[in-house]
């Protein structure tokens, strides 16, 4: 009886520790898989960045697990998978299947120590973020040792020294970085209002090949923040220096065009219940950093130190994403470019219920400009024979050519419990030249009408016809999107996308989609098959330009 | 049954992130409470997410009164659109509490790769996770809270 007793008790414990081992464990699993057809409209199918026109099924994989122990530690790794070769339009540098990310972590309430791969930004990140985007296939963890200490309440330090993550190797130049931040507020113990103020440093030692150089292997970049809240009030700016550094000119590093950069970024706003406006300013001048100077300019945002979003609305539909803006940093004396001036206004507003314009539930708007164009100034091309170096010179607040505008209105209407509708109008001036490197301005009025009736027992139907006009002839589009879910867990679509116009990448081709998805809790298995549209590929603002391609693609992704 | 679902549910790790007031809040700490606290990733770009909390929103009080659970909404966007934040919950004139997860910590910490992304969770345990929002799932929610509310 004894015997039994011992036993089953050690059965119970041995279910707790168990229990207890697998409670703190964490796993996430995410692999895309496509298979790439050859095309009869657009083309069979061809990898450029592997050379290859074989391996027509490909996956990218990622298996992370994390698990915390001893109360404070937590080990994580990822592994990654690219296999036979990465899906199209991913760096070279992911190759094959190895150890992608490792780390361990130590923190209490003062400390938080790391040790192996580790993500950080600093403010907004103008001088440093490591960020991870699978889709966009960056992935520019540092690799090193990171220390943060909040001595007490109100102050955090941190201290990082790392190489960056390119692909499976890392990078030449090593990064530094010193970050503070003091929450002032708390220190008078101020009510209803915030006071922080943010102080960074962050420097880039490469060696370079240079036999005399005339800039220092060491470049420093500097970020001084304030952010102030009261109310219904906020504020906030930040002002960031570049030391000066050589910069890459025609596809070659110049040791004759040497210069500092610097970024202003000022945003305000108000809001209160059922209104809310907010506005941006931001002026960047020379503000590409990379772990290696060579890797400026690469078409992967690989190596790269700082975060340079575009400061636009993030549109939500097919043909709203067709000219996407991208922040534009770069120093290009051919084309008189050395960084970008301007903003964007956003206001939301909900209408009351029970009023003319409200209707029963209410209606909400939201509303949104940006305009950017780039920095106004001379620009002096390189001629040694002249004796005379490549040169820029811009003024603090001039605007030069204008490089995007935006105006979007979004209406949201709730007809019935089951019906709503969303109205959407953008009015947009795309530079295509200055984004893309070719071609002229282009200005489209885009308009879509979005329906959802739901059906009732988790049944519901969606609906989308979008239309694009522009000034061009090249490009007239029509598109629709059709979506049916059967419950909470199975849904099917079908989108379309036509070009009427000229362009010779997309006219009289339909870029179209079907595919379907079944969620089970934190599983989900996404189907595809379709052709996609050769264009910019954007997520977070950041972009990237994928080639046109046509397939059945299956996504899966699971989360314990 | 319940208490075996329980022992073998993952804690919420000890991360801590700021409010929309720049206080700093331990998402572990909040999460241990007898209530369900709901944490919902969103961004200010996922239009599901946008769906499903404004869905929410409109049974909010309800839930509230009847299963004392609360939704703590946490934004996952970054610098680019983190500003549109504030304007954009007042304008929907949602109740719930923000976290900033600006560089993803949290979301990376617990696995999350696609938003909109839930989790229910009760003394600092997972008890429920699901992805994706399609309309009326949000009742399926609300079961499921009810299933582990005392």
């Amino acid at each position: 009886m004894r015997k039994i007793i011992i036993s089953l008790n050690f059965v119970f414990f041995g279910l707790i520790l168990n229990a207890q081992l697998l409670d703190n464990l964490s796993i996430g699993l995410e692999s895309n898989t496509v298979w790439y057809n050859n095309d009869s409209e657009t083309g069979d199918f061809f990898d450029t960045a592997n050379n290859d026109s074989d391996k027509h099924i490909r996956s990218n994989s990622y298996l992370k697990i994390d698990y915390n122990f001893l109360e404070s530690f937590t080990a994580s790794v990822q592994i990654e998978s690219y296999e036979p070769f990465a899906l199209l339009n991913y760096s070279k540098s992911y190759e094959g299947t190895n150890l992608g990310t490792y780390s361990l972590n130590y923190r209490n309430s003062k400390l938080n120590i790391t040790a192996g791969h580790f993500y950080s930004q600093f403010g907004s990140g103008l001088v440093l973020r490591n960020w991870e985007d699978r889709q966009l296939g960056i992935n520019n963890a540092l690799q090193g040792g990171k220390i943060v200490y909040d001595p007490v309440s109100f102050i955090s330090l941190t201290a990082l020294y790392g190489k960056q993550r390119v692909g499976f190797t890392t990078s030449e130049g090593e990064i530094f970085g010193f970050n503070s931040e003091l929450d002032a507020a708390s220190i008078f113990d101020f009510k209803n209002t915030s006071l922080e103020i943010g102080l960074s440093y962050v420097g880039r030692k490469e060696e370079t090949t240079f036999l005399e150089p005339s800039f220092n292997e060491l470049t420093n970049s500097l970020s001084g923040r304030v952010d102030y809240y009261q109310n219904n009030f906020y504020s906030n700016a930040e002002y960031v220096i570049k030391s000066d550094d050589a910069i890459k000119q025609g596809g070659q590093l110049s040791n004759r065009l040497v210069k500092p950069g610097n970024a202003f970024l000022f945003n305000t706003g108000y809001s209160k219940r059922g209104f809310g406006i907010d506005a941006t300013f931001r002026r960047l001048e020379n503000m590409n950093f990379f772990s290696e100077r060579n890797a400026a300019g690469n078409v992967f945002n690989e190596s790269s130190i700082n975060y340079i979003p575009g400061l636009t609305k993030q549109h939500d539909y097919l043909l709203t994403n067709i000219f996407v803006y991208q922040a534009q940093s770069t120093v290009n004396l051919d084309t008189s470019q050395s960084g970008e001036i301007g903003g964007q206004i956003d206001l939301f507003y909900k209408i009351k219920k029970e009023t003319f314009l409200g209707g029963k539930y209410g209606t909400k708007i939201a509303f949104n400009f940006s305009y950017w164009a780039g920095l106004d100034g001379d620009y002096t091309q390189d001629n040694p024979d002249a004796g005379i170096l490549p040169n820029y010179e811009v003024g603090l607040l001039g605007f030069g050519k204008k490089y995007f505008s935006d105006f979007s209105i979004e209406i949201r209407k709730k007809w019935t419990p089951k019906w709503r509708s969303i109205f959407y109008f953008v009015n947009q001036s795309y530079n295509k030249k200055v984004v893309e490197g070719s071609g002229a301005m282009i200005n489209s009025n885009i308009g879509v009408i979005e329906s959802t009736h739901r059906l009732g027992n988790g049944k519901s139907i969606r609906l989308e016809v979008q239309m694009l006009n522009s000034d061009s002839t090249k490009h007239d589009w029509t598109g629709g999107t059709i979506e049916y879910n059967i419950n909470s867990r199975f849904s099917v679509y079908a989108n379309d996308i036509y070009n009427k116009g000229s362009d010779t990448n997309t006219e009289k081709t339909h870029f179209f989609n079907l595919g379907g998805s079944y969620t089970n809790g934190a599983t989900r298995l996404g189907i595809n098959y379709g052709r996609q549209r050769a264009g910019l590929l954007c997520v977070g603002g950041v972009c990237r330009f994928v080639a046109e391609a046509t397939g059945l693609t299956a996504n899966l992704t699971m989360s314990f | 049954m319940l208490t075996g679902g329980l022992l073998f549910a993952q804690n919420i790790p000890s991360i801590t992130l700021k409010n929309l007031n720049g206080k700093s809040i331990n998402v572990q700490k909040l999460s241990k409470s007898k209530n369900i606290k709901v944490l919902a990733f969103w961004a200010t770009w996922c239009v599901p997410c946008i769906n499903e909390l404004d869905a929410i929103s409109e049974v909010y009080e309800d839930w509230q009164d009847e299963t004392n659970m609360e939704l703590i909404a946490i934004s996952t966007d970054d610098s680019r659109t983190k500003k549109r934040i504030r304007p954009l919950i007042n304008g929907k004139d949602w109740e719930y509490e923000i976290l900033l997860d600006d560089n993803q910590d949290l979301k990376r910490a617990l696995n999350i790769s696609v938003l909109p992304h839930l989790l229910v969770t009760k003394n600092g345990k997972i008890v429920y996770r699901k992805t994706s929002y399609t309309p009326g799932s949000e009742d399926e929610l609300y079961e499921i809270i009810q299933k582990y509310t005392n």
